[in-house]
């Protein structure tokens, strides 16, 4: 019994930076309906700039989890402008983004792995190796702070969508691109802010990622399956969804991990991804896709 | 009489796609309503996108109020007071009805002024007001219409074109969407409408329009419409002359 309430608290305070790393992908499609492939080597950009002060200096990687969020947010502007934005009224564009972001988390990958090679870091805070108990029960403090503060982002977020004008703009933008236009929208513009506040979130994930998971700039091949299984069963550009199949699948994938070996747990997000597609392709919260 | 929107010669189609419209003439007259009636195909909405931006305008003109609207983006026409309603509605269905309003102002910065012209208008359409909170999609057909008709209200609109606004409702729901345009109309808005039901169109209209094959073919008072022969038998399925 403590090792199943153990194993659920594990795959739960992973959920979080879970939902955090996937919540940017989710927005970005629901907002553009691009299907960023190369989101977990962008999240990647973000745990080297908070991996590096650390090393370097000791600079704590929470605070550099602002300073990652603004260098990634003005990496997704630019890209927008000069990648994406040009094909927006393609009746392909999801379809084309799939190679573009592909061929985009190669070219990172190459990069980082040049600049910085292939050897696993992990930046090491004191918490990152410290827990809580709870009578038998441990809570790692590292997966719990970063938790806590990716709910706090994906609140924030929430509320900015649910209130703010801009937050309107991007709902509505997300259900209906020519209706928003059609009311005064500059969908262009809510486009290039999504794709900048997707990639911040994904710039936030990567400096928490860093003192959770060892990583080397070729792993975001292992994070976007985990990555693409949670938005799919949450619903390709629900926010609320995602974070509910973040937290799902991963105390699912902890209880894989524990009864049947850590090798099976990465196995949940494959299956997940598979059964989802074939069973409700919309996933929990997402629209039910039209037969053209 | 005095234009206030004029479209002259326009030429527009679909992407790279073959043209619809080939020189298609609308003039249209202040606080008055307008139909536009034609055979399917004939380019009628095609006229009302390529007015709002929608559509590149690759030959001719539009003009309002002296002022060229050529290559200006649908957020910037709409700024200068021209509203479309297109066919399929264009709510946002997971938003509820009064951030669909909300959304009808969205090119108005002053909060204080739009949430009074939000209340302005639950107040007319006590529906809206009742179903506040709930999900534009969950609302009827006629709902949902009424809901994107006056959804353009909010802005005080001097232009709203409404593209097929009785598609798919039943009779009785029909005559309360036209209903609420010559409400519309008694504020003072320009309408200009689309009608498959030509007949309905006209008979709630000042000015007709009669367009095939992309040109304008006759523009004149809607009864005089109503009571050319031509006119009947070709696009009125000669009713008049039915017993």
């Amino acid at each position: 019994m403590i090792l199943l309430i153990q194993t659920l608290i594990l795959g739960i305070a992973l959920g979080g930076v879970y939902a955090l790393m996937g919540s940017g992908l989710s927005l970005i499609f629901g907002v553009m309906r691009i299907v960023n492939l190369a989101h977990p080597s962008l999240i990647m950009i973000g745990a080297y700039v908070a991996y590096w002060p650390f090393r370097l200096s000791n600079i704590e990687p929470m605070f550099m989890l602002p300073v990652a969020a603004i260098i990634l947010a003005c990496i997704g502007a630019i890209l927008y402008r000069f990648v994406f934005e040009r094909e927006a009224r393609s009746a392909k564009y999801s379809e084309m983004t799939v190679l573009l972001t592909f061929a985009l988390a190669m070219v990172v990958e190459g990069m980082l792995g040049t600049a910085f090679t292939n050897t696993q870091r992990i930046t090491s805070p004191n918490y990152a190796t410290e827990a809580f108990f709870l009578a038998d029960i441990f809570i790692p403090k590292g997966q719990l702070y970063a938790s806590i503060i990716s709910i706090i982002i994906i609140s924030a977020l929430a509320l900015f969508l649910k209130y703010s004008r801009l937050g309107y703009a991007i709902r509505a933008t997300t259900e209906n691109r020519e209706a928003a236009e059609l009311l005064g929208v500059n969908v262009n513009r809510v486009g290039l802010i999504s794709f900048a506040i997707g990639l911040a979130l994904a710039g936030a994930a990567g400096a928490l990622v860093s003192f959770i998971f060892s990583f080397f700039p070729s792993k975001h091949w292992e994070w976007i399956v985990i990555l693409m299984s949670l938005v799919v069963l949450g619903g390709m550009g629900s926010i609320l969804g995602t974070v509910i199949g973040a937290f799902l699948l991963s105390a699912v994938a902890a209880l894989v991990g524990t009864y049947f070996g850590a090798t099976w747990s990465t196995l949940t997000f494959f299956i997940a991804l598979f059964v989802v597609l074939l069973v409700r392709p919309q996933g929990l919260f997402g629209e039910k896709p039209e037969l053209a | 009489m005095s234009k206030l929107l004029e479209a002259t010669g326009v030429v527009a189609g679909y992407g790279d796609g073959p043209a619809i419209l080939n020189g298609a003439d609308l003039s249209v007259h202040p606080r008055k309503v307008h139909c536009i009636i034609g055979p399917n195909g004939a380019g009628k909405s095609t006229l009302l996108k390529a007015i709002v931006g929608m559509l590149k305008v690759r030959k001719g003109d539009v003009r309002y109020k002296g002022e060229s609207l050529k290559g200006l983006r649908p957020d910037k026409i709409l700024r200068k007071g021209i509203c479309f309603v297109p066919q399929e509605r264009a709510l946002f269905p997971k938003m509820t009805v009064r951030e669909n309003l909300r959304m009808g102002g969205y090119s108005i910065t002053n909060d204080s002024y739009l949430n009074n012209r939000i209340g302005e208008i639950e107040e007319q359409f006590p529906i809206l007001k009742e179903r506040h909170s709930q999900h534009a999609g969950t609302l009827s057909g006629g709902q949902q219409q009424i809901l994107s008709m006056a959804r353009t209200m909010i802005l005080k609109p001097e232009i709203v074109m409404l593209d097929e606004p009785s598609l798919g409702l039943a009779p009785k729901i029909v005559r309360e969407v036209f209903g609420v345009m010559q409400m519309m109309a008694k504020e003072g808005i320009t309408i200009i409408l689309v009608e498959q039901n030509a007949l309905m169109g006209l008979k709630y209209s000042d000015w007709g329009v009669v367009l095939d094959l992309g040109r304008s073919l006759f523009d004149g008072p809607a009864q005089e419409i109503l009571e050319d022969p031509r006119i009947q038998e070709l696009y009125l399925g000669g009713m008049k002359d039915k017993p």
